[in-house]
């Protein structure tokens, strides 16, 4: 093998899939160029607060993954980073790379006297908007890599506070925009998805009712790093919610929406259930559902919900949900099982939104994608692809799914197959 | 072990179903999105949901004796919302042809109506050949001159009776076994509190505003169709009731001037059949067209209907433009379709009149006092 | 290290809360060769002043007593050969104490002193240069057997392929189509199995051998001496890595008797698939053809008498043979009663294909019993249908849609079934006699179970968690298993549908490959990935006591026939438990050791009883534990000044020689945070909190030994991003030991 001496494998995005991938193929020997487009790893999964089955938490895993990226000398991680253009040329591809500038450089020690003193705030996009930060601030907690980020567009003209502040002469308001060229041999979209919009699911209350979120801000609001720093409360008023009803396939496995099941909403719900009855044991929480699905050993989550006092799986899917008396919401629906109508109500509804992939035109790539959007491989092409970008999974499928994509992209740099 | 449902889940009715437009109940995955944004559906009676499922494990009898089956008035809220796109107010509409031909008495002529989609020449043809046999055979036939001065004059009001008297009384009988057999099943296992009026007194009222129709909520023109075509029927009926007090007991003249209360009632009737016929074919075939689906048991009723009004019309106009023996070949065709309408009455989509009106009284009979609304 | 310098940084608030001069002072006692400070040593010009005093002094070792040694990683590596200790002064000191303070101060001069002590101790290691073999031994030739070869291979690896089996295809050697996994995803789609095996057979690096088994592996990864039993008879061959593809049987028919399991015409999903495949559609009793085809779902899966588990196929592939038979016989009514239907991700529109056929009938229900007339005609009768009733159906063939039981065998479990039959023959006490004729009844059914054939002390083959599958954490790091360079793929990994299995293989093969390339480095695989040094046995004072043998994760060490500790350093993950395991302390790593702890815990001065100055020693797990205090540092958060910090890789890597030390020391406590345990255990290394715990329970001893309270040491288990609670277990803990009052061998 001359592992080394062959072009890099370039992949696209850093959430699990993605580090997945490039750790994966470094370790057996490949040079990867990681890149991301936001100031840091970790994507989606760094955004969720424990994963299911086992309820543990994402960074557990990611501090693992930071420790082997960060070791493993044969990758370059470029973070604030797209790819611009790309060529096909006798074989390998030939990247241009747009690195966001770096307002902030590897001087900063994250010490945090710049966020003291500054004067602008920003929604903070790493707990989904659910709150305002400082302009310059440092991400997530044991954020990697371990730097602040600058909004520059948030800044007041002419304000300086934080270069000022800085001890370490890490800030440059002036820095610029670059690009790079890279020459690989393959290359893996790993660029994951997004919620589908609250606000297509109108009928259900998405972004007509503040006590009405989407399961991915369940997440942030039982994260210790969330808005409420891990606390469970109606955005309304900020009322710990006495009745939690979760909305499954709030917009998936649906004709008028999206037409795939999400793989993983019934789980999020289930796992979400625990959030609260280990926060708020009183409360009622209660799961309206087409199908429970909880494949392979995820079927013990099931057992564990099911059998918990409080907790109720209802079949049946919400049709509606409208302002309730007294604050509270309605939902209606129909009890299937007990063929009943029934006006459910809850002061805190969580919809259980699918996933809808990152693979937009954004990508100089001509990628093929299948009637929902989801990218296929092309390896012929030199393209392979891993994660949510390539079918709804979960994390486990995804990491299964990113390992297999790294052999993948290595046979298809090898141009053996 | 307690006793269990004996079924063998044959396909047969959700293949009947399909050739009634109801080939997408198999779609289904029961979720009950359609039940919840109902806005007819009731507590005591949710529908469409469970319709589906029994269509789906091939329960015609419960089916038959189900009032929710009535209750829907198609207003296709369902359909639209349906996530799996089943279709229930389709599947709901072909239910009832269904539901239709399994009361139906005597069951043959439920099932000639039933499978319109290859009898229809024989539904209109028969009753207008009926009326050129009586004109070969010389027991009506046209005067000499070259204008009709009065239908009369061709087809004498005596023949009008010695035909649609026994008719209507065969029909009221037909659809009064139908009925009797629906209102049994469907009360099987329920109790009905109160007099039968003292439930039909709010539906009656129902019915003259339309109220329920009125709570759809996507579509909406079909609720002012029905209720113009609703008022045209009646119009005419009572139309007809005034001629035979006007002709035998105030000796009013024949034909009646233009100007006269009850010829005012007549084309009254008429404009706002043919207003209603108008504005439902827009709705239909027009801008709902992807919400409701027009099955051949649809169709052939839709052309009854739309055929007696056209021909009315025209025949009324007719006789001042036409010759006789024209004017008088319309009005066999008039006749002969006036003819159908009454024989098929309780086995068209007509006879949602008398089951739709039995599922509501039998609603109201059954239903708590909470839902009393 | 002989000459070892300190490296001080004086930003980030530490240069304003501490007194640097006295930090350098004690360096000065403690032996270092010179103190460089700087205002951001972490900075070009900071790194260029360390860099010139290493030259200058010509170090080969410095403490930088700066940040966590979780921050500028890359930075302080400097030239990636000097020993580089580092001392959290900012992270455990500056941040999380009030400065200029009596105490604080104390600490931080603690840490500099324990930093400095164990850079003294620690050694430089050599890299191990073996001789590496790159090629893999697939077992299995069912798909994900398949795939992995012909991945490794498309990798340029050389691949032996072993089958039990005279064909290759395992359980898709008899099956036409498979569930759609391709666009549109709504029909069946081809088998892929021929086209692979055809593809394979022309493939120059890949052999592939049916009909044959392992009769042993011995040796390490990388060096892996294999012998097969095949029909030209035996063959001895090296292999670097080795994939366990060997997939699931399906569940006995015969132990569902409510579902009819053994009437004839009950047959599972798989005889459906032979029929199928053969292209006859018919009942066992008469063989006419069926008009009335039922499926049931989850039969005996989703059941806690059965499979717990969800076999995440079954839903599928009945659809899969409904499509089959309509093909077949386009008027057969096909039934099919599930409790949920589990079509995930884009397999939904399949579903609606399915369901969209107009004889095909899908129902939720639960069947409760299937019986027969006598003359073959079936009655299956349904509860919990959504009619609201009971529901006795009428059918011909029923199909009970079993759910998948991996191929694995325990490997743990047969060699405690071997050692206690050896028990049995040379126990010294009637007692133990009973007690192994006790274990072998209860692991006889491991008896003759051996897939693998591993030549290792831990057991013929892959240890299995839960639900018998054979992987270590199924989350994050899904193709882990406990046994170094052995992976597995397929449904005897995890329940999976057919085209994820084939996806499956091509995972396994590379980490197989990437195995053999990180050995070629003389480096270890997952976690600790891209480390060099191995542990070092000094065996002269062995006393044979097998803990190390018995407590490593991955089964790296064997046992000579005195029970003497054999390494295999190429299965060795370096997590350091045998080291905590040794009570003769003789396992060490070069940057890591029993002495260079010990050193640090040494260096930790504690003050007289009469200062009130209690001390505490935390050991703190490196991936979990110290990454959540560091967090807490940074959101400001304060803790007790008495604990002294220690990071250790596991918990599991902790000698209980340091608390003994600790204790007979004169310090107050010890306490040791580590990742969760249990069935969801969090630990990398599988079972180091539970190690730890359990090894404290023998320190007991000594504490009564030393008439000391129990109370005084502790194990707590925390998770990553408990930061918020980390400051509060080591205060609680303070105040504990303030109770308990100080520890009386003080002074000694």
């Amino acid at each position: 093998m001359n592992e080394t001496k062959s072009l890099p494998v370039l992949v696209i995005g850093a959430g699990i899939a993605g580090v997945s991938v490039a750790v994966e193929s470094a370790e057996a020997g490949r040079e990867v160029v990681l890149v991301e487009s936001e100031p840091v790893i970790g994507g989606r999964v760094i955004r969720s607060y424990h994963y299911f089955p086992k309820m543990c938490p994402p960074t557990c895993g990611m501090e693992l993954n930071t420790r082997r990226l960060e070791r493993n000398p044969r990758v370059q991680l470029l973070t604030g980073t797209t790819v611009t253009a790309a060529t096909k040329a006798n074989g390998s591809w030939k990247v241009t790379l747009r690195r966001e500038p770096a307002y902030v450089n590897d001087r900063c020690t994250a010490c945090a006297k710049c966020s003291e003193v500054c004067p602008a705030e920003v929604s903070d996009s790493m707990n989904l908007g659910m709150q305002e930060v400082p302009a310059i601030r440092l991400p997530y907690p044991n954020a990697w890599p371990h730097r602040f980020v600058l909004d520059r567009m948030a800044c007041p003209d002419g304000c300086k506070a934080c270069v000022d502040a800085c001890e370490y002469d890490a800030i440059d308001l002036q820095a610029q925009p670059t690009e790079e060229e890279h020459e690989v041999s393959a290359v893996v979209i790993a660029t994951g998805w997004h919620p589908y919009p609250l606000e297509k699911l109108e009928e259900l209350g998405g972004g007509r009712f503040p006590d009405v979120i989407a399961n991915v801000n369940m997440e942030r609001l039982a994260s210790p790093w969330g808005p409420t720093g891990g606390k469970i409360l109606r955005p309304s008023n900020g009322e710990p919610p006495q009745r939690v009803a979760f909305v499954q396939c709030a917009g998936s496995r649906d004709v008028n929406h999206l037409a795939y099941c999400s793989d993983i909403c019934c789980l999020a719900s289930l796992k979400q259930a625990l959030y609260v009855k280990e926060q708020l044991p009183e409360a009622e929480v209660t799961i309206y559902y087409i199908d429970r699905r909880t494949p392979g050993r995820n079927e013990a989550l099931l057992t564990r919900m099911t059998g918990t006092e409080g907790v109720r799986l209802v079949k049946g899917k919400v049709g509606k949900v409208e302002q309730g008396t007294g604050g509270d919401l309605m939902l209606k629906l129909e009890d299937v099982e007990r063929g009943t109508l029934e006006e459910a109500h809850a002061d805190l509804v969580v919809l259980a939104t699918g996933m809808v992939p990152n693979v937009g035109e954004d990508l100089p790539f001509s990628v093929k994608v299948d009637q929902d959007g989801f990218a296929l491989d092309d390896l012929p092409g030199g393209l392979t692809v891993a994660g949510v970008a390539r079918r709804p999974q979960d994390v486990v499928s995804s990491v299964r799914d990113a390992t297999g994509a790294a052999a993948r992209a290595w046979m298809a740099g090898e141009g053996v197959r | 072990m307690a006793e269990a449902l004996q079924i063998s889940p044959s396909p047969a009715t959700r293949l009947d179903l399909m050739r009634r437009g109801g080939d997408t109940a198999g779609r289904c995955y029961q979720c009950a999105t359609c039940s919840s944004v109902c806005s007819l559906s009731t507590p005591g009676i949710p529908f469409p949901r469970r319709q589906i499922l029994l269509t789906q494990w091939g329960l015609a009898d419960q089916l038959a004796a189900d009032p929710a089956v009535w209750l829907c008035h198609q207003c296709a809220d369902c359909t639209e919302r349906c996530p799996r796109d089943a279709r229930p107010g389709d599947v709901l509409q072909g239910l009832r042809s269904l539901v239709i031909q399994t009361l139906a008495f005597p069951g043959l002529v439920g099932r000639l109506v039933g499978n319109v989609r290859r009898t229809w020449p024989i539904l209109f043809g028969v009753p207008w050949a009926f009326w050129l046999l009586l004109w070969a055979a010389g027991v009506i036939e046209v005067p000499l001159g070259d204008r009709l001065h009065a239908y009369e004059d061709f087809v004498p009001h005596g023949i009008l009776y010695a035909v649609f008297f026994p008719v209507a009384g065969w029909v009221t009988l037909a659809a009064g076994v139908g009925g009797a057999r629906f209102w049994k099943k469907m009360g099987e296992g329920t109790v009905r509190q109160g007099s039968f009026l003292a439930g039909a007194w709010p539906v009656l009222l129902d019915v003259l505003g339309h109220k329920s129709f009125g709570t759809c909520e996507k579509v909406t023109t079909r609720r002012w169709a029905h209720l113009a075509l609703f008022w045209g029927f009646v119009g005419a009926a009572v139309t007809s009731g005034l001629l035979i007090y006007a002709i035998y007991l105030a000796g009013a003249e024949m034909p009646l001037p233009l100007g006269h209360p009850i010829k005012i009632l007549g084309n009254l009737s008429a404009a706002l059949l043919v207003v209603g016929g108008l504005l439902l074919i827009v709705s239909r075939f027009g801008v709902h067209r992807s919400l409701i689906k027009t099955s051949a048991f649809d169709m052939f009723f839709l052309s009854v209907v739309a055929l007696v009004i056209a021909t009315g019309v025209i025949v009324e106009v007719a006789r001042f433009v036409l010759p006789t023996t024209a004017a008088g070949l319309l009005y066999t065709m008039h006749l002969g379709v006036v003819l159908t309408l009454f024989l098929t009455f309780p086995y068209s989509k007509f006879a949602h009149m008398l089951y739709r009106t039995l599922a509501l009284v039998h609603q109201r009979m059954t239903a708590t006092p909470e839902e009393e609304r | 290290m002989e000459r070892v310098g300190l490296m001080l940084c004086t930003g980030c608030e530490i240069g304003k809360n501490l007194d640097l001069k006295a930090l350098g002072d004690l360096a000065d006692e403690a032996g270092a060769v010179t103190t460089v400070s700087h205002a951001a040593l972490c900075g070009p010009e900071g790194l260029a002043a360390v860099r010139s005093a290493m030259k200058d002094e010509n170090l080969d070792g410095v403490v930088i007593a700066a940040c966590s040694s979780r921050a500028k990683i890359e930075e302080f590596r400097l030239d990636g050969k000097i020993a580089v200790e580092r001392v959290s002064l900012r992270e455990m000191v500056a941040w999380s104490h009030p400065g200029n303070d009596e105490d604080t101060q104390m600490l931080a001069e603690d840490l500099v002193r324990m930093g400095l002590a164990r850079a003294k101790v620690v050694k430089s290691a050599d890299v191990l240069d073996e001789e590496i073999d790159s090629s893999v031994l697939v077992v299995g030739g069912g798909l994900a057997g398949l795939s992995a070869a012909n991945t490794a291979a498309g990798c340029g690896r050389e691949v032996i392929l072993v089958e039990k089996e005279t064909d290759l295809g395992g359980y898709l050697a008899k099956v036409r189509n498979i569930p759609p996994q391709e666009p549109p995803y709504d029909a069946p789609q081809v088998n892929p199995v021929p086209g692979l095996v055809e593809q394979l057979r022309e493939h120059a690096r890949v052999q592939l051998l049916t009909s044959s088994k392992v009769v042993s592996i011995k040796g390490q990864p990388g060096q892996f001496d294999v012998e097969l039993e095949t029909p030209e008879g035996a063959r001895s061959l090296r292999v670097g890595a080795v994939i366990q593809a060997t997939g699931a049987r399906p569940y006995d028919t015969d132990r569902l008797e409510a579902l009819g399991g053994r009437l004839d015409n009950v047959i599972s999903s798989h005889e459906l698939d032979g029929m199928l495949a053969a292209g006859a559609l018919e009942r066992p009793s008469d063989g006419a053809a069926p008009r009335r085809v039922l499926f049931v779902q989850c039969a005996g899966s989703r059941d806690p008498e059965h499979l717990a588990y969800c076999s995440s196929d079954c839903c599928l592939s009945s659809l899969n043979q409904v499509a089959a038979i309509h093909q077949l016989s386009p008027d057969v009514e096909t039934t099919v009663i599930y409790r949920d239907m589990r079509t995930p991700g884009q397999t939904e529109h399949f579903y609606l294909a399915v369901q969209d056929h107009p004889t095909t009938f899908l129902a939720r229900g639960e069947v409760e019993t299937v019986a027969s007339d006598g003359n073959g005609a079936l009655s299956v009768r349904v509860k919990n249908s959504l009619l609201g009733e009971d529901v006795e159906l009428a059918a011909d063939l029923v199909v009970l849609a079993v759910g998948m039981v991996p191929e694995s065998a325990d490997g743990e479990g047969i060699r405690i079934l071997t050692d206690a039959t050896r028990k049995l023959e040379t126990g010294d006490s009637d007692k133990q006699r009973e007690d192994a004729r006790k274990q072998i009844e209860e692991y006889a059914r491991f008896e003759g179970t051996e897939i693998l054939n591993l030549d290792y002390r831990q057991g013929p083959d892959l240890p299995v968690l839960g639900s018998s599958f054979p992987d270590s954490h199924f989350i994050c790091f899904p193709y882990e298993t406990q046994r170094t360079g052995i992976y597995t793929a397929g449904t005897v990994r995890a329940p999976m549908l057919p085209a994820r299995a084939l996806e499956d293989g091509q995972g396994a093969a590379f980490k197989a490959l990437q195995c053999t390339a990180a050995l070629a480095r003389g480096e270890t695989v997952h976690p600790r990935s891209g480390d060099t040094s191995v542990p070092e046995f000094s065996l002269q004072r062995c006393t044979q006591c097998k803990r190390c043998t018995e407590e490593c994760p991955f089964g790296t060490l064997n046992e000579d026939e005195k029970g003497t500790p054999q390494l295999n350093a190429l299965r060795c993950r370096h997590c350091g438990i045998c080291m905590g395991s040794c009570p003769e302390r003789i396992v060490n790593f070069a940057e890591y050791s029993v002495g260079g702890v010990a050193a640090m815990v040494k260096a930790i001065e504690v003050p007289e009883e009469e200062d009130e100055k209690p001390r505490i020693l935390a050991l703190l797990c490196e991936n979990d534990a110290l990454p959540a205090l560091d967090a807490a540092a940074e959101r400001g958060k304060k803790w007790n000044p008495w604990v002294r910090i220690i990071p250790v890789r596991c918990l599991g890597a902790c000698n209980v020689i340091w608390i003994a030390d600790a204790l007979s020391g004169g310090i107050d406590g010890v306490i040791m945070i580590g990742c969760k345990s249990g069935d969801d255990y969090q630990c990398h290394y599988i079972r180091g909190s539970e190690l730890a715990a359990y090894r404290l329970e023998n320190v007991q001893e000594t504490l009564d030994r030393l008439v000391l309270e129990s109370e005084r040491i502790k194990v707590v288990e925390l998770a990553h991003d408990e930061w918020d609670r980390i400051p509060a277990v080591l205060d609680e803990f303070a105040e504990t030991i303030e109770e308990i009052g100080a520890n009386p061998y003080k002074g000694f």
